[in-house]
């Protein structure tokens, strides 16, 4: 038996041990990297976070995210249909049963207000998720034997880079699923192992390993022949670029139903482009009638655009206060998946409740200047595309160095609200806002886009640049050697961070983070917060 | 009453026992361990057994005349 060491027990501080219990260990003594397990990024236990945001953790985002998991999947179909699509497909059992783990990896180290606000975007994104496969395996012929249900006549298959918004004229009667929003996109955050399998098994057929992950991914899926059958016709497009096109062709060959295919020009500025758009979403409406013969709800459309500028009115509330003020409730995670899951696929119940929360929390901290990340060093800007499988660098960064990622590239892409006065007018600002999706308006929409950065970090008040370097997208790769000489010119501190968006394996995330070690210790010259997350091995981890 | 406050006091009990159940899994993650070394590796080997259509098989129909 072990003795009991007196002098030990003599020296101990009880009054900071008590103090530490109760209130949580203060940031720099947390030592978060002596939590984890290595290799697996399991936590030999889960952080003490002092009593109240422990038990606030307990409560309402461990308890109430697996007891609303489970009431989610009672609502959107039953625990029928989900076992059954979770046996079928392999992207739904091996990724978003480990959920938790994916709230818990985003908001690691953060207290108070930080701590609630970020996790309710994330509940509502679980909830928007769980509400998207259910309707895939709702309606899936996959698991009928091939038969079609009612389900499937109502629902509309599109690429996930096509703006939900463009189906609103049918949302009373017919569901959008994107096709690979929750099968690969979302997957790459909450378990990075699953999307290797899909970008294996489109190079297995021929494809070289150098094109984009994204559209490998996408295609992989298919070769895969994991893809519900979901819906009778599919929409497609040149978004984000023309990688899509090449993953729609292996889509149209498997899928093998009808299909529209709506482009975006890449030059959007140039005015003649713009009717042009408008027209293409009236052929696709056009489209959509003809499959379902069910003519489009102008009235719908009206309602659902207001509801949806009702969530960019507030976006712009929330970035006043970021880039104003040191109260934002947000983390760099939080703020970057919800704002282009919300943007992207739509209009939906959940976010006006999650925003009606957050408002709340958000002018508590404004009202009570209640500082939500007290040890900022430098506010920094993350620009370009991210990388899929380390979303939560930011997390990471802040905890590790301070480093508070207020913005980034993808939140400020539909940065508009649209008219809906006059159909005409609707039409215009619906082919703008599609072609100011992500990648697209700033990373291939012209030179003067990209280089946006510079305004916004001002309009941030950022001091310092996250500039994301996709290996594998060569629109990007064009461009490097100017922002290196603008860096420079402007005197910027820019850490470039490579990665390959959703392939691990290229760039680790033990690699993400030695380079930005290196770059705060050699250039920067600054010591860690935290020197626990310097170097751990998580090279397993979801 | 008697009877109501030792059924009372046992629903209390048992109750007690599985939050603080509940909260030993939380907080020594015990569901992530499960799921990672139990469920993960039990639905892959299901995944990667499982027989799936070959879609190559299939000629690409492009604008209605079949490609062989």
């Amino acid at each position: 038996m072990k003795k009991l060491d007196l002098q030990k027990l003599k020296s101990t501080d009880w009054k900071k041990l008590a103090k530490d219990f109760w209130y949580g260990k203060p940031h720099g003594e947390q030592r978060l990297g002596d939590l984890y397990q290595s290799k697996t990024g399991l936590y030999k236990h889960r952080e003490w976070r002092g009593v109240k945001d422990t038990f606030y953790y307990f409560h309402n985002i461990w308890l109430y995210n697996y007891a609303h998991m489970v009431m989610d999947i009672m609502r959107f179909g039953g625990p029928v249909t989900f076992a059954r699509g979770l046996w079928r497909y392999r992207w739904m059992g091996q990724t978003y049963l480990p959920v938790l783990h994916w709230f818990d990896r985003g908001l690691e180290g953060m207290r108070g207000e930080a701590l609630r606000a970020s996790a309710w975007h994330y509940r509502a994104m679980v909830n928007v998720s769980i509400n998207q496969f259910m309707d895939m395996f709702k309606a899936d012929g996959n698991l009928r034997g091939g038969e079609h249900n009612d389900a499937w006549y109502h629902a509309i298959a599109h690429k996930e880079t096509v703006w939900g918004g463009v189906f609103y004229p049918w949302a009373d009667r017919f569901k959008h699923i994107p096709m690979e929003m929750i099968p690969y996109f979302v997957t790459c955050h909450v378990n990075n192992h699953t999307v290797l399998n899909y970008i294996d098994a489109v190079q297995s057929i021929g494809l070289p390993g150098d094109p984009c992950p994204m559209c490998q991914a996408e295609a992989g899926l298919f070769v895969l022949d994991d893809m519900p059958d979901y819906a009778p016709f599919m929409v497609t497009t040149n978004e984000a670029c023309d990688g899509s096109v090449a993953s729609t062709a292996v889509q149209d060959w498997f899928m093998d139903v009808p299909l529209f295919a709506m482009p975006q020009p890449m030059q959007f500025d140039d005015p003649l482009v713009q009717e042009h758009c408008a027209n293409e979403i009236r052929e696709l409406w056009k489209f959509v009638e003809e499959q379902t013969g069910v003519a489009p709800n102008l009235k719908l459309l009206r309602e659902k655009l207001e509801s949806q500028n009702k969530l960019q009115r507030f976006e712009w509330e929330k970035w006043d206060v970021d880039a104003n003020t040191p109260y934002y409730p947000i983390n760099g995670v939080a703020q970057a998946l919800y704002r282009i899951y919300q943007t992207q696929y739509g209009d939906h119940p959940i976010w006006h409740d999650t925003d009606k929360k957050v408002r709340r929390i958000m002018e508590k901290c404004v009202a009570e200047k209640i500082e939500t990340f007290p040890k900022t060093r430098h506010r920094v800007i993350a620009w370009s595309c991210a990388p899929l499988y380390y979303s939560h660098w930011c997390t990471w960064a802040y905890n590790c160095w301070g480093l508070n990622c207020v913005i980034n590239m993808d939140s400020l892409m539909f940065d508009m609200t649209i008219r809906t006065d006059d159909l005409d007018d609707t039409l215009l600002d619906m082919a703008r806002y599609h072609e100011w999706a992500p990648m697209r308006r700033m990373a291939v929409g012209g030179m003067h886009h990209i280089f946006e950065l510079w305004e916004n970090m001002e309009r941030f008040h950022c001091d310092m640049v996250m500039m994301y370097d996709q290996l594998q997208c060569k629109g990007m790769q064009g461009v490097v050697g100017l922002f290196e000489d603008e860096f420079r010119a402007r005197n910027i501190h820019a850490i470039w961070m490579p990665h390959a968006l959703p392939d691990k394996r290229t760039v680790s995330r033990a690699e993400i983070r030695r380079i930005i070690n290196d770059y705060m210790t050699t250039v920067m010259q600054e010591e860690p917060l935290d020197p626990s997350l310097l170097d751990f091995d998580d090279s397993e981890s979801w | 009453m008697r009877k109501v406050c030792k059924f009372l006091f046992k629903l209390l009990l048992i109750c007690g026992g599985i939050y603080a159940a509940l909260f030993a899994v939380f907080f020594f993650d015990l569901d992530g361990k499960a799921l990672f070394y139990g469920v993960e590796p039990f639905l892959v080997k299901h995944y990667d057994k499982m027989p799936r259509r070959d879609p190559l098989s299939k000629a690409y129909d492009v604008g209605g005349e079949k490609e062989e």
